[in-house]
């Protein structure tokens, strides 16, 4: 663990070093995933009439800029990265270090934070000069939880990813399999509309899937949707989610490790 | 330092048949078929040694050799490496051994090699004095200076693998793999390449093993040959031992009249003079006859080109194969 830390200042100073020689690319990426903000405009045309499940217009906005950020700062890429390294065999130069493959990949994608923070900030700082009333400063704690509970989410989208991605051990691509997922979760983890729009029964089911945990919690509490009090049970659920998922990601590898062919490497 | 019993691999690959018929097929019944690429390999290399690992295409020699760097799991059998079980990839293990794979490379494609170079120090969790000292050694070495802050995509083949050879040298492993490091450069750095193994070699008395189709990288690292074909090992010795088990005959070279020769069985050389390849037997006869002709020609006699011997030799190993 201390070699870890060890390594993680020259681990990120090469992973940024990476991500600036990309930048044109990564910059190009980051806006075109801008779906919260049309959702924010399609939301907010609805909420026009009247309140949207309690959200009037100025809720709603504040929901999906809260999205964009979150989304941003929680966003890997790793299913298709490690997908493709197994397949080509690339994975053989990670597994001849001696530093786990998966906190290889989790640092290269953890680099992209601050540029991404870097591109986001005036993007979000416009947003807020052209629509002030969607400040509302939250309260410490919830600063604080937030900051958890966004690390958790960022925990949950690498394990899920990382999990469908070591199904590459055994099939030839699992792209296809995660569009599944991600469909799902576009619809389910409060991307497209906020948790309170299904009905109740539903919402009670819905914070229990991983879903919620990787995007909704840390919009809600950001956006000061929901009370810290309330929302401490659900970053327990995260955490459990982290557990149950690292524990599947360390059984599939173990696994799928076993089968790895090395091709062409 | 190198320990293999019995070590065996078999991959299961799948089967389609070609066009859409196939294609459904394949959907409904999936069909594999086992492919013995390692088939039961006894090998052991001592401390220091420099062996050269020989076959044809699909011999099984990189296999072996991601075997004993523990990327791949054997079958069967067993092999130890610096004193560890490959497959269980311990930190230690991993920086006792290093790999290098001519086609596939380490290096970070857009940045320059100094930053693959800092990567590995933090990945190898290197002393950062060790880590300078060895850097500024292998940039003298392999001459790397002019280049080293030029992103990779911008350097030539023979500039990028002997980056290549850094970034993998620089955790100072005790166990070289190189699997054909010199492929597709050009002579003057196949040259420099090979200087530089047997330099690092005789300097930190690391185990070099080295496959390579190229027979100059042969006799000029190699102190031991291993040949395997088929996943089996069909020889392991000397060069000497191999041209005397496999290199029955002798190659006379004449430079002189060719049309004197008229005949012998001569044919060119490929550089203004002839040659001929005879028994060990024949070579008296056949060379009493040519000085008979041309009383003052250059003749010279040697063993066989390394490549011929080879070619018998996995010619020979096929044959076995297919007998047994």
């Amino acid at each position: 663990m201390t070699a870890i830390a060890r390594a993680l200042p020259d681990l990120f100073r090469v992973g940024f070093a990476g991500i600036v020689a990309y930048r044109a690319e990564m910059t190009i990426w980051i806006l075109t995933a801008t779906l919260p903000l049309i959702m924010l405009a399609l939301w907010n045309a609805v909420a026009a009439e009247g309140p949207v499940a309690g959200f009037d217009q100025v809720e709603i906005a504040r929901y999906f800029a809260a999205t964009l950020l979150v989304r941003q700062l929680t966003s890997v890429w790793l299913v298709w990265e490690m997908n493709y390294e197994i397949r080509s065999g690339r994975l053989s130069q990670k597994l001849l270090k001696p530093m786990h493959p998966l906190i290889q990949y989790a640092v290269e994608m953890i680099v992209s934070v601050p540029f991404r923070s870097v591109i986001l900030t005036p993007l979000l700082a416009a947003l807020l000069l052209w629509r002030p009333e969607l400040w509302k400063t939250p309260a410490p704690t919830a600063v604080a939880l937030f900051v958890v509970s966004l690390a958790l989410a960022w925990s949950i989208n690498f394990l899920v990813q990382a999990v469908f991605a070591s199904f590459s051990f055994w099939v030839d691509k699992t792209d296809g399999l995660f569009g599944v997922w991600f469909a799902a979760w576009s619809l389910l983890s409060g991307y497209i509309a906020p948790l309170d729009t299904f009905p109740d029964w539903a919402r009670q089911i819905l914070v229990l899937l991983p879903f919620h945990g990787m995007l909704g919690l840390p919009v809600e509490i950001l956006g000061s949707f929901i009370a810290p009090g309330d929302a401490l049970p659900q970053v327990g659920l995260q955490v459990f989610w982290v557990v149950v998922l690292a524990t599947v990601l360390a059984v599939l590898w173990r696994a799928g490790i076993r089968r790895y062919g090395a091709f062409g490497a | 330092m190198i320990e293999a019993r019995a070590l065996r691999k078999v991959f299961r690959v799948p089967e389609k048949d070609p066009g859409l018929v196939g294609s459904l097929r394949s959907i409904v019944r999936r069909r594999t078929r086992d492919v013995v690429a390692v088939d039961g390999i006894d090998l052991t290399v001592a401390a220091g040694e420099r062996i050269g690992f020989l076959g044809p295409n699909g011999a099984g020699k990189t296999t072996t050799l991601k075997m004993l760097t523990g990327l791949l799991h054997p079958t069967a059998g067993s092999c130890q490496v610096a004193g560890y079980r490959p497959q269980d990839r311990a930190p230690d293990f991993l920086r006792a051994v290093t790999l290098v794979m001519g086609q596939k490379q380490q290096l970070m494609w857009d940045l320059p090699a100094t930053e693959t170079f800092l990567l590995n120090r933090a990945l190898f969790d290197l002393d950062r004095a060790e880590w300078t000292r060895t850097v500024e050694e292998l940039v003298a070495l392999l001459e790397l200076g002019p280049f080293l802050n030029r992103p990779v995509r911008t350097l030539s083949l023979g500039e990028r693998m002997r980056c290549e050879l850094a970034a993998a040298l620089l955790h100072r492993p005790r166990v070289l793999f190189l699997d054909e490091p010199t492929i597709g450069l050009d002579v003057e750095i196949q040259a420099t390449v090979r200087r530089f193994v047997r330099a690092w070699n005789e300097k930190h008395g690391a185990t070099v093993v080295l496959t390579s189709h190229d027979m100059n990288d042969v006799t000029a690292l190699a102190d031991r040959i291993v040949i395997i074909d088929l996943g089996v090992l069909r020889f392991d010795g000397s060069i000497n031992e191999l041209q005397l088990r496999f290199g029955t005959g002798r190659r006379i070279v004449v430079r002189g009249d060719g049309q004197a020769l008229a005949g012998l069985e001569f044919t060119p050389d490929g550089s203004g003079g002839w040659q001929r390849t005879v028994l060990a037997s024949a070579v008296n006869p056949v060379l009493q006859e040519v000085l008979r002709r041309l009383p003052s020609a250059d003749v010279t006699v040697a063993d066989p080109p390394l490549e011929e011997v080879l070619t018998r030799a996995f010619g020979e190993a096929r044959q076995q194969r297919s007998a047994g």
